[in-house]
C-alpha cells in the first residue's frame, strides 16, 4: 500500500498568477482555505472536500457540486510532478495556459486512477472568489418534473454554479441527519446556487425561480444568508453517508447521461429498480446529467439482495450507454466497473489503453488489476 | 484465509452498530489522534476497520495494533456529530474495550481507578472530610450528584453548585455513576452502577460532570439527567470582575457533553451573562484528559493538550472554564506547568464568583 496522506504541504502560491503548488495529501478544503486568504478559490468541489485530497482528486479527475459552471478537476490542473513506475521523475505541463509541446500527459494522468504514475506535486489553477453567492431550493412532485426544470433553466440561458437533485428517499435521509426542515411530502428536490456579482446572481435567481414555478414546483425557497446556504450544501454533500441510515448496506453508483436525457434516465432507473425488486435512491448533479443511484439493503449478509442489486446496476449502466451516456461520470472505474468498461469504450480503445499502460508501467506494478490491465 | 480465523470472532460487537460505517471519512478531520499522526489506523474509520477485522477473525485478538489503537483512542466521540451515517462510535469503543481490556490486557492505571471507584464508602468519607456539598433529601424534588473523584479532588465544585441551587438534595450515600467502568472495559458494571445511583437519587439528577451526564443519560434516559449549566439556564446573576473590568473567560467543552448530549450552547450562554466570553478555536476539541487517558497515556495526553494551552495563553483571557472535573484537572496541570497567569475554574465556581 502506498499512501501520500502525510505529503500534505502547500508548497507555495502565486496569487498574482492565480496558481498554487501543493503536495498530493493536501485536502481540498485546506487548499481552498489557503486560496481564500488571497481572495481566490479552487473551483472543483467534490462532496467529500473535507477529506478528499488534491492527489486523489487528480488521480480520479474528481467532479463535484460546481461542475456545471466551472468544470471538473482536469480543468484546473496545468501541471504535475509524477514518479513513473520505471523510476524517472517527470514534470508534465507547468504554469502555462498555452503549451502544446508534446502530448498532453497532464490530462492523460488526470483520471488515470493510480495506474500510470505516482503524483507527488500538483500545480492547480485558482479563480477570483466571487463577491456574491446564493443557494435556493425547489420542491417538485416528481423527479421527472425536476428534470424538466433543469432543462428549462439551461434553456433560459442560466448556468448556475450548482444544480443538484435529490429524490424522496434522499430527502428523508438527509432530513434525518441534518434537521433542516425539508418539505416532508415532496417527491424531488432541486438545490440550485449561483455566484458572481450581486446583480448577476439576483438575475439568475429570478429566472431560475420563474422556470421552476413554470415547471410545476410545489415551493421555491432562497437561503436567507451564508450560514443557511452552507447548511443546505453540507446536507447535499452528506447525502450518500446519510442514506446508509436506511439500511445496513449501501451500494453507491455513478452514471452520466447527456443533460436532456436526465429525466428519462431517472424514470428508467425507477423502472429497473422495481423490476429487480430493490430500493434505489437517486441523487446527483442534475446540471451535469450525472446521477448517483444508490441501493440500500437491510442486511449486509443478504447475498440474494446483493445479486439483485448487481443485476439492476448492470441494467442501469447499459441504459446510460443506450442514452448516449457513460458508466461513470466522476467516481471512476476501479475494480467494480472494469467489467463494464468495454461496453462503453469498444475493443479498439480498450487495446489502446492497455498499450498506454504497458508503455508507462511495463512491469505492471502500479494498481494492478485495474485500468489498463 | 478462512483457516486463519480465530474462534472467538463474531461475538464482540453489536453487528448493526458495526455495519453502519460506510468508510466515507467525514470523521477524519474531527479526530484528534488522526490529526497527530495522519495514520489511517488512528482514525475512527481505521479503528472501525480494525474492529471489523477483530470481529471477523481476520486479525487475531492478540494483534498489537488492536491493543494499541483501542488504547490510543481518546474516546472523545468528536466523530459522532460529524458522522452522516449515524455511527455510534462511543458505544462501539465501549464494546471494543470490553473485549480488549479484560484481565491482563487492562492498563494498571485503569485497574487502580476502578478499584478505587468501587469503594463507595471511601468516597463518602472523603466527601465529608473534604467538606463536599451535603444536604439531606427532605422535601427536595431534585438532587445533586457528587462525582466520586470530584469529592476528593475538587470539593469546592459541589459546594458552589449547591450555593447556586440550594433547593437541591445532596444525599451523602452516593457511589460512582459507572462512567469510568463503561469507558474502560466494564460496560455491564457501568450500567449496573448507573442504575443503582439512579435508584438512590430523587428526581432529576443534576451533575457537574459532562462525562457522568452522558453516561447516566445513556442508562437512565435523557429526562432523568441535567447537566449543571442546563439546570442553571436563565437564573445566574452578577458579574466576574478583575481590577475594575469585566473578566475575559473562555470555555473548554466536555467532549461527552457536547458530542454525546449536544449540550454546548448552555454553558456559553451562562458565561456570556457573567463575563466577557471568548470562544477558543479549539473549544470543542478534546483537552486530552479523556477520563483515564491522562493516566494511561500521559505523553499522548500532553501532545493533545499542548496546542490548546498555547491557544489559551495567546487568547488574553483571565479564566478558562471546564464543565467536567477531568478537564479541570487537565487544564490546571497544563497551565501550572507553563506557570501561566490564566486560571482554570469549574463553571460552578465561576458562577458562584459572579454571584458573590
Amino acid at each position: 500500500m502506498l499512501s501520500t496522506a502525510r505529503m500534505n504541504r502547500i508548497l507555495g502560491g502565486r496569487p498574482e498568477e492565480m496558481l498554487a503548488r501543493a503536495e498530493p495529501g493536501v485536502s481540498t478544503m485546506a487548499l481552498n482555505d489557503a486560496a481564500a486568504a488571497h481572495g481566490l478559490f479552487y473551483p472543483p468541489d467534490p462532496g467529500s472536500r473535507t477529506v478528499s485530497t488534491i492527489g486523489g482528486n487528480v488521480a480520479t479527475c474528481a467532479g463535484g457540486l460546481r461542475g456545471l459552471k466551472y468544470g471538473v478537476t482536469r480543468n484546473y490542473v496545468p501541471g504535475l510532478t509524477v514518479v513513473l513506475p520505471t523510476g524517472e521523475i517527470v514534470r508534465t505541463g507547468g504554469r502555462l495556459w498555452k503549451d502544446v509541446a508534446g502530448y498532453d500527459l497532464t490530462r492523460l494522468i488526470t483520471g488515470s486512477e493510480g495506474t500510470l504514475g505516482v503524483i507527488t506535486e500538483v500545480t492547480v489553477a485558482l479563480l477570483p472568489d466571487p463577491s456574491a453567492s446564493r443557494t435556493g431550493l425547489a420542491y417538485f412532485d416528481s423527479l421527472t418534473q425536476a428534470g424538466r426544470a433543469v432543462s428549462g433553466i439551461l434553456a433560459a440561458g442560466v448556468i448556475p454554479s450548482t444544480l443538484e437533485f435529490l429524490d424522496r428517499s434522499c430527502i428523508d435521509a438527509v432530513e434525518q441527519y441534518a434537521h433542516l426542515g425539508l418539505h416532508p411530502d415532496a417527491g424531488a428536490l432541486l438545490l440550485f446556487g449561483d455566484d458572481g456579482d450581486e446583480a448577476a446572481v439576483a438575475r439568475s435567481f429570478e429566472r431560475i425561480t420563474a422556470v421552476c414555478e413554470d415547471s410545476g414546483a410545489i415551493a421555491v425557497q432562497t437561503a436567507g444568508d451564508a450560514t443557511e446556504s452552507e447548511a443546505l450544501l453540507t446536507a447535499r454533500r452528506c447525502t450518500l453517508p446519510a442514506l446508509s441510515r436506511l439500511g445496513s448496506l449501501t451500494i453507491h453508483e455513478d452514471a452520466s447521461v447527456p443533460r436532456p436525457r436526465l429525466a428519462e434516465m431517472v424514470a428508467r432507473i425507477d423502472a429497473i429498480a422495481a423490476r429487480h425488486r430493490v430500493t434505489m435512491a437517486t441523487f446527483g448533479h442534475a446540471g451535469d446529467g450525472n446521477l448517483h443511484p444508490t441501493c440500500v439493503l437491510e442486511s449486509a449478509e443478504d447475498t440474494e439482495g446483493i445479486a439483485r442489486a448487481e443485476g439492476a446496476f448492470a441494467e442501469v449502466f447499459r441504459t446510460a450507454i443506450d442514452l448516449g451516456g457513460t458508466i461513470t461520470g466522476e467516481h471512476g472505474v476501479g475494480a467494480a466497473k472494469l467489467p463494464y468498461l468495454e461496453q462503453r469504450l469498444g475493443k479498439a480503445q480498450m487495446d489502446l489503453i492497455r498499450r498506454i499502460k504497458t508503455a508507462f508501467d511495463p512491469a505492471g506494478i502500479l494498481n494492478p488489476g485495474k485500468l489498463g490491465s | 484465509m478462512t483457516s486463519d480465523k480465530v474462534s472467538n470472532a463474531g461475538s464482540i460487537f453489536d453487528p448493526t452498530l458495526l455495519s453502519r460505517c460506510i468508510s466515507c471519512g467525514f470523521c477524519l478531520p474531527a479526530c484528534p489522534t488522526y490529526a497527530l499522526t495522519a495514520d489511517e489506523a488512528s482514525s475512527p474509520r481505521g479503528r472501525i476497520n480494525l474492529m471489523r477485522a477483530l470481529e471477523s477473525g481476520t486479525l487475531p485478538p492478540g494483534d498489537p495494533t488492536l491493543a494499541e489503537q483501542a488504547s490510543f483512542c481518546l474516546g472523545c466521540r468528536a466523530c459522532e456529530p460529524v458522522c452522516p451515517a449515524g455511527v455510534q462510535y462511543g458505544e462501539l469503543l465501549e464494546q471494543w474495550r470490553g473485549f480488549q481490556w479484560t484481565g491482563r490486557g487492562r492498563p494498571m492505571a485503569v485497574r487502580f481507578l476502578i478499584f478505587a471507584a468501587e469503594r463507595a464508602w471511601a468516597h463518602q468519607i472523603a466527601g465529608r472530610l473534604r467538606r463536599a456539598a451535603h444536604a439531606p433529601a427532605a422535601g427536595s424534588q431534585h438532587s445533586l450528584m457528587l462525582g466520586c473523584f470530584e469529592r476528593t479532588l475538587f470539593p469546592e465544585v459541589s459546594r458552589s453548585a449547591l450555593a447556586l441551587a440550594p433547593e437541591l438534595a445532596v444525599p451523602g450515600n452516593q457511589g460512582c455513576c459507572g462512567a469510568l467502568h463503561a469507558h474502560n472495559g466494564e460496560p455491564e458494571r457501568g450500567r449496573q452502577l448507573a442504575g443503582q445511583l439512579g435508584a438512590r437519587l430523587p428526581g432529576q439528577i443534576v451533575t457537574t460532570s459532562g462525562g457522568c451526564a452522558a453516561h447516566l443519560s445513556s442508562v437512565l434516559g435523557r429526562d432523568r439527567v441535567v447537566e449543571l449549566s442546563e439546570y442553571l439556564q436563565n437564573r445566574v446573576t452578577g458579574q466576574v470582575r478583575i481590577g475594575g473590568r469585566q473578566a475575559r473567560v473562555a470555555l473548554q467543552d466536555s467532549c461527552h457533553l457536547r458530542n454525546g448530549l449536544d449540550v454546548w450552547r448552555e454553558p456559553r450562554a451562562l458565561l456570556s451573562t457573567v463575563a466577557e466570553y471568548v470562544e477558543l478555536a479549539s473549544a470543542a476539541r478534546c483537552c486530552g484528559a479523556a477520563g483515564t487517558y491522562a493516566l494511561v497515556r500521559p505523553r499522548d495526553s500532553r501532545r493533545v493538550l499542548d496546542p490548546k494551552i498555547d491557544e489559551i495563553e495567546a487568547a488574553g483571557i483571565d479564566y478558562v472554564v471546564a464543565v467536567n472535573p477531568g478537564c479541570l484537572r487537565q487544564l490546571r496541570q497544563g497551565l501550572r506547568r507553563r506557570k501561566s497567569a490564566v486560571r482554570a475554574l469549574h463553571i460552578a465556581e465561576i458562577l458562584r464568583l459572579a454571584a458573590d
